[in-house]
Formats: C-alpha cells, structure tokens, sequence
C-alpha cells in the first residue's frame, strides 16, 4: 500500500492535489481512499489531505500516521510544530518538499531525514498555477505507478467545472513537475498494510463523571481566543514603514483580525502573533507605508511563528 | 488569565474589545464587520449563533467574546434569542439581576439562515415584537460547508452548487420582506463603509424591538479573489450600486448613500473568481448588460 499525506496552507489546493493523485492511482487500477483532514481552520491555516492506494481492497481508515510520501507543499510549516508535518517519517518514507532553496541546504536543515526530494518553483509557467496541483504532479512521478497519461486524465476529470483554458494550463503545468522529478521515478516504496497486531490502539483517557456545569464545554472566561496564535497561517508579512506613514490609522479599521492596534504615541503597531498575513492593510494604506516581505525572510521577533521555530 | 490583563496589551490601548485569534479565513469581510459592530454593542450581549462559519468563533474552550455567546441550529437562532430573552425576563422579575445587569439577545447568522432556513423562526419571532438585534452576515452562500448557493447568491454567481453557469435564481430581497413586517429598525451595511455602518449601528441600539443589521461580507474563500482585495471589493459593491446602503424605521425606506456616478457593475464582477465564466473563455455581453439592467431598474425609482 501506499500512503501519500499532503501539507499545505488553506487555499493552496491541497485536498485537489489529494483528489488528483487519487483519481489518477483509480485511472491506473488502484483501490484508492482521498481526503481532506477537515478542521476549524481556512484559507492560510495548516491543513493536510492524504491519499491511500493499494492493489487490494484498503482496511485502513482515518489520518495517515505512518507515510511512505510526505508532500510538503508549503515550507514554511516545516518550522511550525504544531503543523505535523514530519510525523511518522521513517527512513523509508520520502519527503518532497517545494521550494527554491536546494537540496543541501534542506539536508542541512532536516538531518534525519533520510529521503529528501526538492521540487523547485518552475520559472517557465505563465498563469499562476496553485502549488498543491504541482505537487501532485510530482508525487505521481515518485510513486512510479502513474503514467502521464492518466495524469492527465485525472487533472481533465477533477477540474471539469473550469474553463478549457484553465483546465489546459494546470495540465501543462502537473505534467512539466511530473517531468521535473523524472530522476526520482519510482522512488517511493510501497508498505505493508498495517494489520491490528501493528496498529497500536489508542490512548484511552478515561475522564471521570462531571457534573453538567463542570462536565459541558462551558467556556467561563472572555476573550480567551487571544491564546490562538493565527500569526502561525501567515506566508507573508506585512510592515509598517515609518518614513511613510503619517499615522491616519485606517489600517487599524480595515484589518479583518482587529490585527492592527493604535499604539499610545499614535503609531499602529501590527501584533504579529495574530496577522493572518491577508495584506488588506497593504492593499488599503493611502500613503504606501506598508510593505510586504515573504515570512521567511521576517527578522526575529517577539511573534509566534519566530518563538515557534525556536 | 485573559490576554486583556497580561502585560503585553497593556502597552496597546486600543485593542478592539472582540479579541483576536478566530478561525475565519485570513481577510474575511464578515469578521471585519464584526469588530465594528462588536465595538458598539459590547459585551452585556448574548449571542445566539446558528450554525456557519461564525459558529467556529467560539470554539471550546477558546472564544473572541467578552460577553455570553450561544450556539443554535441553523432554523432556530430566534427562538433562541426568545429564550435568552424570557429567562433574563424571569431574572428581573425575581430580583436575582437589576436592570443595569440585563443584556442584549443578539442573533448572528450567516445568510443560509437568514435568507432561508431561520427566515420562519425569524418572521414568528418579528411578530411577537421580540426585543433583539439580528445580525446577518451575507457572504452569498453556504460558506461553512464549501460556498453552495443559498437564497441569497446573486444571479450567475458560481457556487459548489452551481459550477458550471453560475446561479439560476435571483437574491432573495431579505430587507423587503423584513420590512414588510414593520419592525423596529432594518438597515443594509457593509464594513467597507464604516461611517455608515456606526451610525446605524447606534440607531439601531437606540431602538427597542425587532432589528436587523444585513452586512455584505466579501468572502475571499466563497466568492474567489484575493483575500487582500476584500476592502477594494466592499466598495466596489457599493459604488456600483448592486449594494445599496438603506434603513427601514417608522414604515418609510431610505437610501443613506446614493452613489452619485455608479461604477459600471463590471468593475465588481470582474475581480471575483465567481463571475469568470461571464468573461472567459468569451464574454458573456448579454448577462452581463442584463445584470447591470438590473442594477439600473433598481436606482431608476430611488431619488
Ligand atoms: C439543518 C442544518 N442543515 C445543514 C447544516 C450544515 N451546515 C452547517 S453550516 C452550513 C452553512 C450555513 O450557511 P450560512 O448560514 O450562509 O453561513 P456561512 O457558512 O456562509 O457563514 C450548513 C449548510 C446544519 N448545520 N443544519
Ligand atoms: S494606513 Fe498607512 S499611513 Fe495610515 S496609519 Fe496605517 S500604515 Fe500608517
Ligand atoms: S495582513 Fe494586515 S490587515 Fe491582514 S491580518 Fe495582518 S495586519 Fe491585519
Ligand atoms: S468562508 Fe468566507 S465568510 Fe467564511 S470565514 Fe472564510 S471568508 Fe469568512
Ligand atoms: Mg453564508
């Protein structure tokens, strides 16, 4: 059996990658399970999908625990713990990872990682391709199973509410990854289904009786969201530059996350351990006084994804 | 601790009183809006929340209100309001609460329950003259469960539900039909429109009865574009005039913002990933001219 587990951020078409890779494994005659982990979590939050196939009837059921193909489509969540990413990598399981930086630099950065494969941004397309279909793509080429053909195929079955246009250029764009990958065909290996004997049952914990009042998910407390650091959703960043801005504080209204607070000396300080990174403010300020960098390159500071990484 | 007393806020005097660190989808127009509505109500609020996207504010054992927030089925937020209403009621009767302790039953909804499923709950509860504020964020579709069309999607917009030639019916006239059941206050908002939207907000806090806050909430997720544009697109909706910016009180309808040259409506649809197959592969000049023909037969009678 093979087991593939997508990382992405909300909106990057990670469940189409799943949905891809599996329709394309059905093309070529697998048993096939795919699924989004669906979560409280939207567009710029850490999601994963994950993918099942097998040449026998698939018993198992749920989260990928055990990966032998971990696609992560978004870097960044590599240093965010509570991501997963890594979870259950063995050394017979595969990491692709999508990114510009080369695969030393990753060795360096993830040395127990045995099977790293870098999937590097393709300059050549024109439209704006979203990056979980690339990486299905690859993924397909890794596993060895999968021919262009049915890839194709399966890109044409699961966009089919698209435009010819749109269904043509991400086409064009999964077959150039599943191409770019071509030295790695096959490297994925196949696994044993996992038997009961193998599966270790789960952690019971046993919550004693409560009362009502006690025993209900009765928040008592106000505010207590704050705790929720959605500055880890953030690929973007955006910052204040202080020569420009002239203090009007309309930032502070148009952010969607009460993100932006007016400081006592009038300037608006960005409380990064809450920006989502959905840049209104940097669209809206009047004067251009925001900027915007990509989070990797962020300095750091006292914010969450920084403190994570630590 | 709650993070208003940790020392870090402290620093920042202005933090907006519904707190950070909710899952809506980074640049949701509905949250936007929230806060400021938020910062007129106030905490001596009980929110009674149907099921949608803004039933996952509160999520155990975190939540952004400082105030009491409840959760509902999708059909039943305004009797559950009445509720809340009646035992805070029995509260003041008893003693056990004074008069400076009562709060504010206040409904929020998306549009699947507004326009639809809760419109029955909510006409019953509008004709027993219940004191309460509704608050309808209108992002167009069953946004929670992957944007299917509700009564409230535009013609021609795309939805899981309608994926191929967009949406087959019209938007249902939400404001009319509240309207014609004489409450105390309607008023359309968005939160683009800041001014206007906290002057109603006070008119509306002002009043006693059945009132209603319809807010347009650009829906990066639903509607297809980025989440940076969302400002950009508020106002489009309204300086194109599919959004019109009205109240309701004392029987008489008007209109608080006649836009004085109207974006061509075009300039609104063309930004959203929902109205894209009016434009490619080709465009799509008779839906479109008959969408604008709309736009224009309704401010043809408005002064
Ligand atoms: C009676 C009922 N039917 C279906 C659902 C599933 N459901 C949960 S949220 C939702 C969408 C609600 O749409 P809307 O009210 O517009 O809120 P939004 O999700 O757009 O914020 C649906 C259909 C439900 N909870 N209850
Ligand atoms: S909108 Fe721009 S100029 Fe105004 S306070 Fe914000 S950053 Fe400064
Ligand atoms: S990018 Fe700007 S507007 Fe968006 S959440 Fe961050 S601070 Fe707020
Ligand atoms: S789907 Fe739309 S309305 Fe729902 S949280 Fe996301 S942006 Fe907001
Ligand atoms: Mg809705």
């Amino acid at each position: 059996m093979y087991r593939i587990r997508f990382h992405g951020r909300g909106g990057q078409g990670i469940k189409t990658a799943s949905r891809i890779l599996g329709t394309a494994l059905f093309i070529e005659g697998f048993e096939v399970q795919d699924a989004p982990r669906y979560g409280a979590e939207r567009r710029g939050a850490p999601i994963f999908a994950y993918v099942r196939a097998d040449t026998h009837p698939i018993h198992e059921r749920g989260v990928i625990h055990r990966p032998d193909l971990v696609v992560v489509a978004d870097e960044t969540l590599l240093a965010i713990s509570p991501a997963q990413v890594l979870e259950g990598v063995t050394d017979s399981c595969v990491v692709l990872i999508y990114s510009a930086k080369p695969e030393a630099w990753w060795r360096q950065q993830l040395p127990d990682i045995a099977q790293i494969v870098v999937l590097v941004p393709l300059e050549s397309l024109s439209v704006a391709i979203p990056v979980g279909a690339l990486c299905a793509g690859a993924a397909a080429a890794l596993l060895g199973k999968v021919s262009a053909e049915a890839l194709a195929h399966a890109v044409e079955e699961e966009l089919s509410a698209h435009d010819a246009a749109m269904v043509e250029s991400n086409r064009k764009a999964i077959l150039a990854a599943y191409m770019e990958v071509t030295p790695w065909r096959g490297l994925v290996c196949s696994s044993l289904p996992l038997g009961v004997a193998q599966t270790p049952p789960p952690v019971w914990v046993n919550v004693p009786h409560d009362a009502v009042d006690i025993g209900a998910p009765v928040i008592h407390a106000g505010a207590t969201s704050g705790l929720v650091k959605t500055g880890l959703w953030r690929t973007r960043r955006p910052v204040i530059d202080r020569e420009r801005c002239r203090r009007c504080l309309q930032c502070c209204a148009w952010c969607p996350e009460g993100g932006i607070l007016a400081g006592a000396d009038g300037w608006p300080v960005i409380d990064y351990e809450h920006c989502k990174g959905c840049l209104v403010c940097a669209a809206q300020c009047p004067f251009q006084a925001i900027g915007v960098i990509p989070e990797t390159q962020a300095e750091g500071g006292a914010d969450a994804q920084t403190a994570d990484r630590k | 601790m709650t993070p208003e007393h940790s020392g870090k806020a402290e620093e920042s005097p202005r933090q907006r009183l519904l707190s950070a660190g909710t899952p809506m989808c980074a640049g949701c127009g509905g949250l936007q809006a929230l806060h400021q509505i938020y910062d007129q109500v106030g905490e001596k609020t009980v929110f009674v929340n149907a099921a949608g996207c803004m039933t996952l504010l509160s999520i155990y054992p975190y939540t952004p209100f400082r105030g009491s927030w409840l959760y509902t089925a999708m059909a039943c937020a305004p009797a559950g309001a009445q509720g809340v209403r009646d035992a805070l009621d029995v509260l003041l009767s008893k003693g056990h609460i004074d008069a400076g302790q009562d709060q504010l039953p206040v409904v929020l909804t998306g549009d699947g329950s507004a326009y639809g499923m809760g419109l029955s709950a909510t006409s019953a509860a509008i004709d027993r003259g219940l004191d309460f504020l509704y608050i309808c964020y209108d992002n167009e579709g069953y946004g929670n469960t992957g944007h299917q069309y509700s009564a409230a999607t535009p013609a021609g917009a795309r939805t899981a539900t309608s994926r191929v030639d967009g949406y087959t019916g019209v938007k249902k006239d939400l404001f009319a039909i509240w309207s014609a059941h004489r409450p105390a206050y309607v008023a359309t908002v968005i939160g683009t429109e800041p001014a206007d939207l906290a002057r109603k907000v006070k008119k509306a806090l002002s009043l006693r009865g059945p009132r209603l806050l319809l807010v347009l909430a650009p829906c990066p997720t639903g509607w297809g574009f980025e989440p940076s544009r969302m400002v950009e697109i508020g106002k489009l909706a309204v300086e194109s005039g599919i959004w019109p910016l009205k109240e309701y009180s004392d029987g008489q309808v008007r209109h608080t913002r006649v836009p004085a040259k109207r974006a061509p409506l075009e300039a609104y649809l063309g930004l959203q990933g929902r109205f894209r197959h009016m434009f490619v592969p080709r465009r799509n000049e008779e839906q479109l001219a008959a969408l604008q023909r709309q736009v224009d037969d309704y401010w043809e009678h408005i002064d």
